[in-house]
C-alpha cells in the first residue's frame, strides 16, 4: 500500500497563511480591556547600592496610577534561575545598569516610560569590574560572595604524559565577543489577576515552566495558581529562555496590586541595555599533537563573561566544557571553563549555548595546528575525527547515529575543497575555511532532572485531533513537526491534526523548550501517547466494522479490517468512539536516557547523544578596506532524520545568518556598563546582502533514541559559522585571526601590523 | 497644556479615515493603536528594518518615520488588504509555499517589500531582490527562502 506520511517531505508550515496576512496577533499586537502599562525603572550605576527611592515626580505625570518594588513582594524575592543570586527588585544593591528597581504602572505605555524615567534613586556608587579579568584578580569587594561565578571541569587521562609523548605543542589565545539576540519581537507580557486569587500571564516566551515557578515563587504561591499561557512569539533565540520570568513577575506583582491587566513591552534600547546577550569568552589552548597529525593532549582555559548574576551560566560553561575540543578523538584532556561576575548585563542562553564560542576555540586551534605541521586542514579533521565506536572527549562511547565523517566528506565535495586554488596577487583575496562540531542533544547529564517532556492527544467527535505540548513554537518551526509527527504516529491525515497554543493548565512541566530538543522531546511523547491511543481506536474499530481487532490497520488516513478490506474513515471511528462514550484523550511522556557521568572529573556520559556538522565558508577579503565578504556557506548537517527538510534548511540558513553577524558584522560596545551600540544603526544585524547562498547538506544516521531517528537541528546551525568565516579569512590572508568579530577596522589592522613587519 | 489636535482625511485600504490626531503621532502608531491594523511592526522605530512597512500613494514607506499628519490626503494599503478579499494573493502564497516564514514578525513587511520590488524591476535576478530587501530586516531565516518566495512571484506575474 502507498505510505502518505509526510515524515520526511517538507510540509508547509500550518502558521504560514496567518503570519503572511498580518493576522497573527503577536504579544504586542494584544490589547485586553482595562489593560495599563508597566515601564521598568532601573539602576543607572554600575556598582552600588542605594538608599532612597524618590517617585514624587514620577506621581505627577498625567496617567500615573502605581510604581511596584520589592516592598510589594509577597514571597521571596528571589528570580535566580539554577543559583539563587539575583533578586526581582534590588535590594539595596545595584549590580549592573539596567538592574532592576522597580516598574512604573501608568494608562499608557508612553506615560509609563515618562514616569519610569522620572523615578530618583539617591547611589552610593561602587568601582564596578568590568572585565573578566579585573572580576578574576579581584581581592575583595566582590559582586556576590565571590566574584567566580561558577566553575566546570573535566580531567581525563593524564595530560603531562600526553604532552610528553607529543612531537608538536601548540598554543593560542581565543576571544569571542557578545552578541545580542535581537528578536524582531522585545520581551513583552501581560499579566492578568484572576478573581479567586490565581494569576494568568500571557506572554512572548520560550518557557511557561520557568515563568510558572517563577511568579509563584515571588508571590509564596503553589505553582498551579499561576496560568502561563503563551502569544505567538516574535523571535527568541534563547533571549526568551528565563528573562520572561522575571519581566513576568513584575507585571504580575503591578497586576495584584492596580487589580488590573498589566502588559510589560520593552522599548528597544531598555530591551538591549537590560536582556542577557551570548557569553563573551576568553579561551586559552594548549594542544599536543604527533608528526602524524594525531592528536593526544589539551589543556584548556575557557573564561566567561557572565555579568552581573549567574542565570543560566552554570549550564552554558557545562556545554562549553564538554564540548571544548570538538569532535574529536583526545585521549588526554583538561578542561577549566569558568563564569565571572562582573558589572554587565547578564548573559544567558542564545542559540548554541556556549558551543560556538567553544566551536571558535577548537575549530580555529584545528587550523592553527594543520598549518604548524603543513597538513591539509581537512585531512587533520578526518585523521581524528570521531566515529561510531569512538569515545569522546569525556570519555563516552559513541556507538550509532554517528555522522561528523560524512558531514566533513560531503561539505568537502561540494565545496570542491580539493581543488580551491585562488589567485591570491590582487586586491581581493579569497579563502575557503572549513569547521566541524558535535552538540550534545537535550539537556545532558546537568540538567538531566527535568529533561523530560509531555503531550495530550485529544480525539475529537469530528475526527480532529487536538495537540497540547509542554514546548513552544518560536518560528523554528514546532508545530509543523508536531503536526507531522502526530499525523504519522496515528496514520491520519495532517489537515486533521491542530498544535494548540501552548498552556501550562494543558500538560505537566515539560522542562524549557531549549536546547534543540522540541522533536526529540515532544516526538518522543507523542509515540509513547500513540502507544496507549492505537490499541483504543483498533478496538474501538473492531466493534465498529465487527472484526477482530488484530485485523485492524490505520494508515493514510483510513480504517480498515486487513481481512475483510472493510474500510472506514477516521472521522467515523471518531464519531463512533464518541457516541459509544469512550476515552477520547491521552497523554504522553518522554524522558532522556539515564547517563552515567561524573560531575567531578567531567568524565561520562554528558548528552545522550550528538548532532554533527560541517560548514565550509567562502570568503573574499578587500585588503583596502579589510572588508570580509562572505561568497557561499556549504553546511553539512548530521540531523539522524529530517523530519521536514525544508524546516531544516531554514534553520540552517538562519543560524548560519545569525552565525555570520558574530563572526562579521555585530559589534557589540559598551561604555562603562552603558550600551552604545543599542540601536540597528549601531549594532548591524545581517542583511540579504551580507548572507550568501547556503547550501545545505543533510546527513541522517539514524538515532536509535531519536523519533523516527531524530536529533535537534536548532542550534547546531549556527554553531560552525563564526570559525568557518575566522579559518577561511586566516588562510586567506596569511594572518591567524583569533578574534572576532571580523570587522573592516579589525582585519584591515592586522594587515596594517603584518604589512609592517614585513 | 493639552496637546492641540488636527483633522486628517485619507484612504486606507480602500476606506476613508478621518481623525483628529496630535502633531507628535507616528503613523505607524495610529495604524496599530488607533485603527487596529497591528499588520505593521514597530521593530526598531528608525527606518532601518522595515517591519513597519505600508504602501503610501502607491509606493512603500517606513511608517515608523512617517507623522500620522503628514499622511492627511494620501492612501495608504496595509498588509491587511494586500489580497483584497481573497485568501492570499500570489506573493503571499510564494512565500507560504517556498517556507519564507519562521517566527512571521518581519513577514509583512517582506511581502510588501517584495511587491514593491516587482513594481520596480518586473523580473530580478537574486542579487537586485537582495539588494532591494536590504532594508528588511529578518533575523530568522538568513533571507534566501524570501528571496525564493520572490523570485517565483516575480516571475509568475
Amino acid at each position: 500500500m502507498e505510505n502518505l506520511s509526510t515524515i520526511g517531505q517538507s510540509l508547509s508550515r500550518p502558521d504560514a497563511p496567518e503570519k503572511v496576512t498580518g493576522k497573527t496577533r503577536f504579544l504586542t499586537d494584544i490589547s485586553v480591556e482595562n489593560m495599563v502599562h508597566g515601564a521598568p525603572v532601573y539602576s543607572s550605576i554600575p556598582f552600588g547600592k542605594f538608599n532612597n527611592i524618590d517617585i514624587s515626580k514620577a506621581e505627577k505625570v498625567d496617567g500615573f496610577i502605581a510604581f511596584v518594588s520589592a516592598q510589594d513582594i509577597p514571597g521571596e524575592n528571589q528570580v535566580g534561575v539554577i543559583i539563587s543570586d539575583q533578586p526581582l527588585f534590588a535590594d539595596k544593591t545595584v549590580r549592573y545598569i539596567g538592574d532592576s528597581i522597580g516598574l512604573a504602572v501608568a494608562k499608557t505605555p508612553g506615560a509609563a516610560l515618562e514616569a519610569a524615567r522620572l523615578v530618583k534613586v539617591d547611589y552610593d556608587k561602587k568601582s564596578p569590574y568590568l572585565s573578566i579579568d579585573k572580576s578574576r584578580d579581584a581581592t575583595g569587594n566582590f559582586i556576590h560572595k565571590t566574584n567566580l561565578a561558577c566553575h566546570h571541569r573535566l580531567r581525563n587521562g593524564d595530560i603531562d604524559v600526553g604532552f610528553a609523548e607529543a612531537d608538536t605543542i601548540v598554543e593560542a589565545h581565543f576571544k569571542t565577543p557578545y552578541q545580542e539576540h535581537y528578536y524582531l519581537e522585545p520581551q513583552a507580557c501581560i499579566a492578568f489577576p484572576i478573581e479567586d486569587g490565581r494569576i494568568k500571564i500571557l506572554g512572548s516566551l520560550q518557557c511557561p515552566f520557568y515563568i510558572q515557578k517563577a511568579v509563584a515563587r515571588i508571590f509564596g504561591l503553589p505553582n498551579e495558581k499561576v496560568l502561563v499561557e503563551q502569544a505567538p512569539t516574535g523571535g527568541a533565540f534563547g533571549g526568551k529562555e528565563d528573562i520572561p520570568s522575571e519581566i513576568c513577575a513584575r507585571a504580575a506583582l503591578a497586576a495584584m496590586k492596580v487589580g488590573l491587566p498589566v502588559k510589560v513591552v520593552y522599548h528597544r534600547f531598555d530591551d538591549v541595555q537590560l536582556t542577557s546577550k551570548r557569553h563573551p569568552f576568553q579561551m586559552h589552548y594548549k594542544v599536543g599533537v604527533r608528526n602524524d597529525g594525531t592528536l593526544v593532549s589539551a589543556k584548556i582555559l575557557l573564561e566567561e563573561n557572565a555579568g552581573a548574576y549567574a542565570t543560566l551560566s552554570t549550564v552554558v560553561s557545562y556545554r562549553a566544557a564538554v564540548q571544548a575540543m570538538g569532535p574529536y578523538v583526545i585521549p588526554n584532556i583538561h578542561v577549566d571553563s569558568n563564569s565571572y561576575y562582573t558589572n554587565l548585563p547578564p548573559t544567558g542562553a542564545f542559540r548554541g549555548f556556549g558551543s560556538p564560542q567553544a566551536a571558535f576555540g577548537h575549530e580555529r586551534m584545528m587550523d592553527i595546528i594543520a598549518d604548524k605541521l603543513k597538513m591539509d586542514p581537512m585531512e587533520f579533521r578526518l585523521k581524528n575525527i570521531v566515529k561510531p565506536g569512538s569515545q569522546t572527549q569525556t570519555a563516552q562511547r559513541l556507538n550509532e547515529s554517528v555522522g561528523a565523517e560524512e558531514t566533513i566528506q560531503k561539505a568537502a565535495r561540494l565545496a570542491q575543497w580539493n581543488s580551491f586554488n585562488p589567485d591570491r596577487s590582487g586586491r581581493y583575496k579569497h579563502g575557503l575555511g572549513m569547521s566541524a562540531i558535535h552538540y550534545g542533544n537535550c539537556l545532558g547529564a546537568a540538567g538531566w532532572h527535568m529533561d523530560g517532556s509531555g503531550v495530550n492527544i485529544k480525539i475529537l467527535p469530528s475526527g480532529d485531533v487536538h495537540v497540547a505540548y509542554g514546548l513552544i513554537e518560536m518560528g523554528q518551526g514546532a508545530e509543523t513537526v508536531v503536526t507531522q509527527m502526530t499525523a504519522d504516529a496515528l496514520g491520519i491525515a495532517p489537515s486533521r491534526i491542530r498544535v494548540l497554543p501552548t498552556d501550562s493548565a494543558q500538560v505537566p512541566d515539560s522542562g524549557p523548550a531549549v536546547a534543540s530538543r522540541n522533536v526529540i522531546m515532544t516526538g518522543n511523547a507523542i509515540r509513547d501517547a500513540a502507544k496507549k491511543l492505537l490499541p483504543v481506536l483498533k478496538k474501538a474499530a473492531s466493534e465498529l466494522i465487527e472484526c477482530h481487532k488484530s485485523d485492524i490497520i490505520i494508515t493514510n488516513d483510513k480504517v480498515t479490517d486487513n481481512q475483510s478490506g472493510v474500510d472506514v474513515g477516521f472521522h467515523e471511528l471518531c464519531d463512533f468512539m464518541s457516541r459509544s462514550n469512550m476515552s477520547m484523550e491521552f497523554t504522553g511522556w518522554w524522558h532522556t536516557p539515564p547517563l552515567e557521568y561524573n560531575a567531578e572529573t567531567g568524565v561520562g556520559e554528558a548528552y545522550f547523544t550528538y548532532s554533527y556538522a560541517t560548514h565550509i565558508a567562502k570568503v573574499r577579503v578587500d585588503t583596502l578596506t579589510g572588508q570580509v565578504f562572505v561568497d557561499k556557506i556549504f553546511a553539512a548537517h548530521d540531523v539522524g532524520k529530517a523530519i521536514n527538510p525544508a524546516g531544516i534548511e531554514g534553520q540552517v540558513e538562519g543560524g548560519v545568518a545569525q552565525g555570520i553577524g558574530w563572526a562579521i558584522t555585530e559589534d557589540f560596545i559598551m561604555d562603562r556598563g552603558v550600551v552604545t551600540t543599542p540601536n540597528l544603526s549601531t549594532y548591524l544585524l545581517p542583511t540579504a546582502l551580507d548572507c550568501p547562498e547556503v547550501e545545505t547538506i543533510i546527513v541522517e544516521k539514524s538515532e536509535p533514541d531519536g523519533p523516527w531517528g531524530a536529533k535537534g537541528i536548532g542550534e547546531p546551525s549556527i554553531i560552525p559559522t563564526a570559525a568557518a568565516i575566522a579559518n577561511a579569512v586566516s588562510s586567506a590572508i596569511g594572518i591567524q585571526m583569533n578574534e572576532i568579530p571580523l570587522t573592516p577596522e579589525r582585519v584591515l589592522n592586522q594587515l596594517n601590523k603584518t604589512e609592517i613587519k614585513k | 497644556m493639552a496637546n492641540p489636535l488636527f483633522r486628517i482625511s485619507l484612504t486606507i485600504n480602500g476606506q476613508p479615515v478621518q481623525a483628529d490626531v496630535p502633531a507628535t503621532l507616528r503613523l505607524l502608531d495610529f495604524l496599530r493603536y488607533d485603527l487596529d491594523l497591528t499588520g505593521a511592526k514597530d521593530v526598531c522605530g528608525e527606518g532601518e528594518c522595515g517591519a513597519c512597512t505600508i504602501f503610501m500613494d502607491g509606493k512603500t514607506v517606513n511608517s515608523c518615520l512617517i507623522l500620522a499628519v503628514e499622511a492627511d490626503g494620501s492612501e495608504l494599503m496595509t498588509i491587511e488588504d494586500l489580497s483584497h478579499g481573497k485568501m492570499l494573493n500570489e506573493m503571499q502564497q510564494a512565500f507560504v509555499d517556498y517556507h519564507s516564514v519562521q517566527c512571521g514578525y518581519c513577514i509583512p513587511g517582506m511581502v510588501l517589500s517584495g511587491e514593491q520590488i516587482i513594481k520596480d524591476h518586473g523580473k530580478p535576478d537574486r542579487d537586485t531582490i537582495r539588494e532591494d530587501l536590504s532594508g528588511n530586516i529578518c533575523r530568522c531565516t538568513g533571507y534566501q527562502k524570501i528571496v525564493d518566495a520572490i523570485e517565483f512571484a516575480a516571475d509568475k506575474r
